[in-house]
This record gives C-alpha cells, sequence and structure tokens, in this order.
C-alpha cells in the first residue's frame, strides 16, 4: 500500500533546488556606485555598505508539495519567492528550478493602462508563456473568475483596484505551470473575493500543483501548507512539517500570535 | 477536495505518499525546454511587447502612423530650407529630400531606440520584477518597434523619389545589409546604455546630448564626399552610422557606397553588439535588485 502507480519515471520529482543560495543588497539605494564596482566580478567579498539579505539557504522541494515561508518582516522572505520566480538572481550559490512558474508576485504590474482589458489578457498571459490559442480557450473562464463581464474592452485605467487585481490573479492563476509562488496578494480584495481564491488555490493543489506560499496569516499557512520554512536574519533557521514551525515561530515571536 | 494539512511529511525528502494528488506536470516548460523551445518563447515575448509598444502609441494618438511621416517631413523641410534656401551651399545630392530622406528615416530609428533604452528598465520596473523572460527583450523590444516603423516609413522615400525623379540603382539590395548592421549596433549600444542608466541617471541625459551631437557628425544632412572635400572623410568612418547609412544612400546615389566605411562600420556594429551583451550580462544581477 501506499505506492503511488507512476505513470511516467518519478511520481514525485524534484522540482526546486536551491543550495547556499545568498544575495545582498545595498543598505543605501542612493549610494554611489563606480563604473569597476559594477563591472567586477561578483565573487568579491561583502562591502561595508551591503548586507546579506538571504544567506546559506538551502533546500529542496519536490512536485506537489505545499510549502509556507514564515518569518518577520524583513527576514527574506520575499526574497527567497523572488529567487525562485527567477526575478532576482542570487549572488552566491544556485536556485534550480525545473518546471514552470506561475508567479502571483506584484500581479498588477504587468498591466498596461492604456490597453484594453482584452489586450491585457493577451499581454500578460503571452509573458507568462501562455499561447494564444490557450488564452483564447480560457479567457471567458478568466473574466468570469474576475467578474469583469462587460469591461472587456473597457481600458484598463479605468477599472477599479479591486477589479485590477481580480483581473490579475484571475489571469496568473489561470497559468497552466506546476509551481505557484503567491506572495501576500490574498491580504488584498473584499472578502468574498478573497474566498473565491481560496477555493481557486486550494483547486489547484488537489490538481498536484506545487505551492510556495508567504503570509502572515498563520491560518492560511496551515490551510495550505504541510511544510515550512522558518526564516529569521536571512537565514534559513527551520525546515518542517509546518505546525512544528508555527509552533517555533510563536514561541519565539510570543507577540506576533496575537497580532499586538 | 483533500485537505492538504492533514498529512504530515517528512520535510524535503519527498516521499511518495499516496494521500498526496499525483504532481501536476506538463513537462515541456521555459526551464526545462531545449534551446529551440527557448527561442521561440524569447521570440514569442519579444513580438507581445512590439506589438503592445506599437498599440500603445497608436491607440493613444489620433493620428497614429501619420506621425512616423509627418516627423521625418516637416525635418527634412527644415534641412531643406536651412541647407539648400539660406545657406545656399552645395551639399549633398539632387534631388535633396531623396538625399535627406534616406539617412533621416534611418538615423530616427537609431536615435528613437537608443533615446528610448535609457528607460528601457526604469519604465517597466513593474513588469521586469513579476516576469522572468531574459532580460535583453527590454531593449530587443525597443529596437523592433522603431525599426518597423521604420520599415512602415519608406513608402515616404518612395513616393518622393518618383515625385522627383530619382533613380533606383541595383546597390538598392543592399539595403538588407544596412538594416542588419543597424540593427546589430542599435541593440548593442542599447544593451549598454539601458542598464547602466539605473544605476547612473546622468547617464540619461548625456545620451540624448551624445545623439544630438552624433546627428550632425554623421552624414545625414550632407554626404560623406562633403566630408572628403574637408579632409576628414578618413575619420567619419569611425562612426558606424556612417558605413550603415552609406548603404541605405547608395540605392539612389551610387556613388556613396563607400565599402571601407561599411567595412569598418559592420566590425564596430558586431563589436557594439557584443560588449552589449557583456555588459547586461555582468549587471543583471544589480540591476534587478535596483529596480
Amino acid at each position: 500500500m501506499g505506492e503511488i502507480v507512476e505513470t511516467s519515471g518519478d511520481a514525485h520529482p524534484v522540482v526546486i533546488e536551491a543550495t547556499g543560495v545568498g544575495i545582498r543588497f545595498r543598505r543605501n539605494k542612493r549610494g554611489r556606485r563606480s563604473f569597476k564596482d559594477l563591472l567586477a566580478s561578483r565573487a568579491r567579498r561583502s562591502r561595508p555598505d551591503e548586507f546579506w539579505a538571504l544567506r546559506d539557504a538551502g533546500f529542496t522541494v519536490v512536485a506537489g508539495e505545499a510549502i509556507g515561508v514564515v518569518g518577520r518582516n524583513g527576514q527574506g522572505k520575499s526574497t527567497l519567492l523572488r529567487l525562485v520566480a527567477g526575478v532576482l538572481l542570487p549572488d552566491e550559490g544556485r536556485v534550480e528550478v525545473r518546471r514552470g512558474v506561475a508567479p502571483l508576485i506584484e500581479i498588477t504590474g504587468g498591466f498596461v493602462d492604456d490597453l484594453s482589458v482584452r489586450e491585457n489578457v493577451f499581454l500578460t498571459a503571452g509573458l507568462h508563456g501562455m499561447s494564444k490559442a490557450d488564452i483564447a480557450a480560457r479567457f471567458d473562464e478568466i473574466i468570469e473568475f474576475a467578474e469583469l463581464d462587460g469591461f472587456v474592452e473597457t481600458p484598463y485605467k479605468h477599472l477599479s483596484s479591486g477589479m485590477k487585481v481580480r483581473l490579475a490573479f484571475s489571469v496568473v492563476s489561470r497559468l497552466e505551470e506546476p509551481i505557484m509562488l503567491v506572495d501576500e496578494v490574498l491580504a488584498v480584495g473584499d472578502k468574498a473575493f478573497r474566498a473565491k481564491c481560496y477555493r481557486r488555490i486550494e483547486e489547484l493543489l488537489a490538481g498536484g500543483r506545487t505551492l510556495f506560499f508567504v503570509s502572515h496569516n498563520e491560518r492560511d499557512l496551515r490551510r495550505f501548507c504541510t511544510r515550512g520554512l522558518y526564516l529569521d536574519g536571512g537565514r534559513l533557521v527551520a525546515d518542517g512539517p509546518i505546525d512544528e514551525i508555527l509552533a517555533r515561530y510563536a514561541a519565539d515571536h510570543p507577540t506576533d500570535v496575537t497580532g499586538a | 477536495m483533500p485537505r492538504r494539512r492533514a498529512i504530515s511529511p517528512p520535510a524535503g525528502r519527498g516521499a511518495a505518499r499516496a494521500d498526496r494528488p499525483e504532481p501536476y506536470d506538463d513537462t515541456v516548460t521555459a526551464s526545462t525546454a531545449p534551446a529551440a523551445a527557448v527561442r521561440a518563447t524569447y521570440g514569442r515575448a519579444l513580438w507581445l511587447l512590439t506589438v503592445r509598444d506599437l498599440k500603445v502609441r497608436y491607440s493613444t494618438s489620433a493620428l497614429g502612423y501619420l506621425w512616423s511621416v509627418i516627423d521625418p517631413l516637416v525635418m527634412a523641410f527644415m534641412y531643406w530650407f536651412v541647407f539648400g534656401v539660406v545657406f545656399q551651399r552645395p551639399v549633398g545630392e539632387e534631388p535633396y529630400v531623396v538625399f535627406l530622406l534616406t539617412a533621416l528615416l534611418p538615423w530616427m530609428w537609431f536615435n528613437g531606440a537608443v533615446g528610448d533604452s535609457t528607460r528601457a528598465f526604469l519604465r517597466e520596473s513593474k513588469l521586469i520584477r513579476s516576469t522572468r523572460i531574459p532580460r535583453s527583450i527590454w531593449v530587443a523590444r525597443l529596437v523592433l518597434s522603431k525599426g518597423i516603423e521604420f520599415l512602415a516609413s519608406i513608402p515616404v522615400i518612395a513616393a518622393f523619389a518618383i515625385a522627383t525623379g530619382a533613380t533606383l540603382h541595383w546597390e538598392a539590395v543592399l539595403v538588407p545589409l544596412g538594416i542588419a548592421m543597424q540593427a546589430a549596433l542599435t541593440l548593442g549600444v542599447g544593451l549598454i546604455v539601458a542598464p547602466l542608466v539605473v544605476f547612473f541617471r546622468d547617464l540619461e541625459r548625456a545620451t540624448k546630448l551624445v545623439l544630438r551631437v552624433l546627428f550632425y557628425a554623421t552624414p545625414i544632412v550632407y554626404g560623406l564626399p562633403d566630408l572628403d572635400r574637408i579632409g576628414l572623410g578618413g575619420w567619419a568612418a569611425l562612426n558606424p552610422l556612417t558605413g550603415i547609412i552609406s548603404v541605405y544612400r547608395s540605392a539612389f546615389f551610387p556613388e556613396h557606397l563607400d565599402w571601407f566605411a561599411i567595412g569598418v562600420g559592420a566590425a564596430i556594429s558586431a563589436l557594439a553588439l557584443a560588449l552589449g551583451i557583456l555588459v547586461l550580462r555582468r549587471t543583471e544581477r544589480a540591476v534587478l535588485k535596483e529596480l
């Protein structure tokens, strides 16, 4: 018992592999910088005006896992997610992502004010790798989920901010990618739509998607995730079942649990 | 719907569990795909963004396409007035309008793409922060959309050539060579400028200034023979645009075909492209952090 009938090769292959990942940022964003500095190789030593947002992080994720990233603000959670999404590149180590990714990070970022809702859907979904035919086939579904019937030809800039978020979530959550990255997007939108988003994420999880989830909400983390990564001070301090991770986090930061 | 949290796995080891759904896997994706598929993805993203550029430009202006015609026409009229009527100096060739447009239209492609590339990353920072498409696309799309506008304005040259009775020569078959050289040069310069502007904002103004100087340093309102007459012809070849424009111009003025300038221009264009790719590769990490 317990053996999954394997259809092709390994049923649960490693889809994300991070080894010794480190990335540093400048403390002072407007600081001076020289050409020499910029073009120098990345193997230099850390300089005083820089800090490591994340260092020595290593973990592997197999297909179908749902991982919650836990930690206080500024401990490297979003940075880790961006590294997995491939929109930041590590200064040390490597992040290998072996399947396509649907990043629900800054989801409204790709939309263009002057284009219509229809044009924007085709543009954003296309940039995330969906073919024109796929988008056309799912177009009605996307609009319906976003509750934007009748706004298809409206310029994006005339949508309300709630509509924009709904549209963005609807598009990105329809991407046929095996890995989903979710960064606190669920904090926005009204209650009813949030519930709908949750159901959608659960549907995708039931369909076998791999989830990488960043949230401060303990209930959400318990609801979606099986495994937790605990980041503190830019280090991966714990990796284990989500309940254990949350218990440890609560012990380290007692005030956070009550939301005080 | 299975309750996800009911299972408590040995973290990270990925032991197969019966109660877990079969992983969703569409096998061929951007990160695992062979080179051909990667190239197709690159092409598609590039095309999407180029079309978006053109759509935005034309959906927000009433005259749309006409602007890419009106602009060079007004400029051509001005230069004709200044150099042909006021100064009465015999520069260039007759018909002067055709002579001017064969250089002015390509110049506008170069000028527009390089000028816009100063903001290639800054303007699209939100989108760059949320998609993983290769970063060179943000510059390449500018070169492509301005290049398409250039191609779309070629009928203007044709119309003036017919109206003034200029004759087309066999050298017109070299036009694709000019386009290839110019595309390489423009992309290369854009790839150098775009990432560096992210760190040195002054470079944006410096680039605009250099472009203005370059306009007069390139045989556009005058011809290469005009430089030869004052002994600067050899130096002019160091400007890769000299060779490129010599190619375009030779379609109507075959005596302007200068293979030395073309050779130097091609070498410099290839060098610029290689350097651009290197600069982007070296600065990519830092650019992504800065956006």
